[in-house]
């Protein structure tokens, strides 16, 4: 499985590097919005003199900046690319080969991580410098933030990759997967700091499993939770991955029956 | 008047296509409500923590958002479609038909294709800027008419900025990244354009003049935006659509059909 995987990592890096402009203008799409939502929030900051709850300017921008890091490191597409591939047969082939299709996607994420990540750091340094951004994170937060975002990471691809296989029914999943980017959008923390999101939906954010995406591991790496309640959350997220991960082996099974090239 | 006629032909048979897919155009009808209730979910999150955001209330703000689903229903209604089909053209080398007809190409290239499902979100956004102005007491006619104007102009001015990042398709041929990222900027149009910091401000209001279509339509109709404001943003609106058209004629001049 290391040969396999080694294999695939080369294979994709030679990909990738043909398109590297492309990689570092896709990354501003991991930037763009969490700027937006930091500009409105300094905004209503600014106009209730300086702080909004426990967060002030400064704080927000601290949080903003790890969550454009984390949905960089988080966040991948591949529902959109599974529809077409389904739509237009192009699954067949990879059907037929001996790996699951999902090491494909695997690799192609981690590959596309790490050629974004240089000059996403460059953009978010410019983005902390300009909002003054202030970190209250401890050496022990910044330790946490591994395990955590991998987790989110890891969360946000498996509930992709159900979403996505729900393809095997529909054969197009753009609508199905635009109602959970909007979930995202609404309680991973995107457009406020879990704490800050009104009380029902911010219990939402917590019971389901979106807040633990995104939220969870930028807080933790802005260092505004406390170390036991850090470790508290990475649980939670561990239990999540595991939940997703069982359910894609349930649905990836009963869906891949219902499966057919086009004229078959 | 008889690119009019033209103009709703090209609708008509745009329609027609789409609803051969009938499920399709009801899913996407979905998609944009859920965006639409979901974007203005998030201004009232923020608006829980504060009555007033750079000067703008909630009822100024609803007005902005629905402004914001206008601009942007209209660059997906015609604009996006034709622009991506222009590309293809360049591309493959068909844009010969174009310019084989009695009839401007740039009109038949930029002006070609529909979603017009799109409609559904300028209509919904128009519903939201509605919602707003009933926060707002005064709209008198003057308020109405500038309402309008600026908001052509922002159509305007947003059509000359994609015509003259994609006449560098002459060029290059592949530009797919760079439309991208113009449309990814869009999104910056959903707030105010004065929240953001300077340097973020002056890329808004002028390389990507999102912030100006969207910006000046909303303070035009709450009476915020005065006459030499609406004066300044018609005359920039018509010199940024003559230069643009000149840049597109210019990199026509480019343009090679297959094999030439």
């Amino acid at each position: 499985m290391i040969d396999v995987y080694r294999a695939l990592f080369v294979g994709q890096i030679q990909a990738a590097s043909q398109y590297r402009v492309q990689s570092v203008l896709w990354m501003l799409f991991s930037v763009i919005r969490p700027v937006i939502f930091l500009a409105a929030w300094v905004a209503v900051a600014n106009a209730q003199g300086g702080r909004v709850a426990s967060y002030d300017v400064r704080d927000f921008a601290a949080y903003y900046v790890a969550l454009s890091l984390v949905s960089n490191l988080a966040t991948s597409w591949n529902a959109y690319d599974f529809e077409f591939e389904v739509r237009m047969g192009r699954l067949s082939p990879k059907l037929l080969r001996p790996l699951h299709p999902i090491h494909y996607a695997v690799v192609e994420n981690i590959v596309w991580k790490m050629t974004t990540i240089i000059p996403l750091l460059i953009v978010l340094g410019f983005v902390a410098v300009t909002f003054d951004a202030r970190f209250r994170a401890t050496p022990v937060h910044l330790v946490l933030f591994v395990p955590s975002v991998i987790l989110g990471g890891s969360l946000a691809f498996l509930g992709g990759w159900v979403i996505a296989t729900s393809a095997f029914w529909t054969t197009r999943v753009h609508a199905v997967s635009t109602l959970w980017d909007r979930a995202v959008f609404i309680f991973a923390g995107q457009i406020a700091p879990l704490a800050l999101l009104p009380g029902a939906l911010q219990t939402i954010a917590l019971v389901l499993p979106f807040g633990y995406m995104l939220g969870v591991p930028a807080e933790i790496l802005q260092g505004a939770v406390d170390v036991p309640t850090a470790m508290l959350l990475i649980a939670v997220q561990a239990i999540w991955v595991a939940i997703f991960y069982a359910l894609l082996q349930v649905v990836w099974r009963v869906g891949v029956r219902q499966y057919t090239g086009v004229g078959a | 008047m008889r690119y009019l006629r033209l103009l709703a032909l090209f609708f008509r048979t745009e329609l027609q296509y789409e609803l051969e897919y009938r499920t399709n155009l009801a899913l996407e009808i979905v998609q944009i409500v859920v965006i639409i209730t979901t974007s203005v979910g998030a201004v009232l999150i923020l608006f829980n923590y504060t009555t007033v955001l750079n000067g703008w209330d909630l009822g100024a703000m609803l007005v902005l958002l629905g402004c914001f689903y206008l601009v942007q229903g209209f660059g997906e209604l015609v604009l996006q479609p034709s622009f991506e089909k222009f590309m293809e053209h360049v591309r493959l080398g068909t844009l010969d038909f174009a310019l084989l007809k009695p009839a401007s190409a740039q009109f038949l290239v930029t002006l070609r294709n529909f979603q017009v499902v799109q409609l559904g979100q300028m209509g919904l956004g128009a519903v939201v800027a509605i919602v707003g102005l009933g926060r707002i007491s005064t709209l008198g006619p003057g308020e109405a008419v500038a309402f309008a104007v600026a908001l052509v102009c922002g159509f305007v001015l947003i059509y000359a900025l994609l015509l003259a990042l994609s006449t560098f398709a002459f060029w290059f041929v592949r530009i797919d990244n760079l439309m991208a990222i113009y449309w990814s900027f869009l999104d910056a149009g959903r707030f105010p354009v004065d929240i953001y910091p300077g340097w973020l401000r002056v890329t808004l209001s002028t390389a990507v003049p999102v912030g100006v279509a969207v910006t000046l339509p909303a303070q035009a109709i709450s009476g915020r935006l005065d006459l030499f404001g609406l004066a300044v943003l018609v005359v920039g609106s018509i010199a940024a659509f003559i230069l643009s058209s000149l840049f597109w004629r210019v990199g026509l001049r480019s343009y090679t059909g297959a094999s030439a």
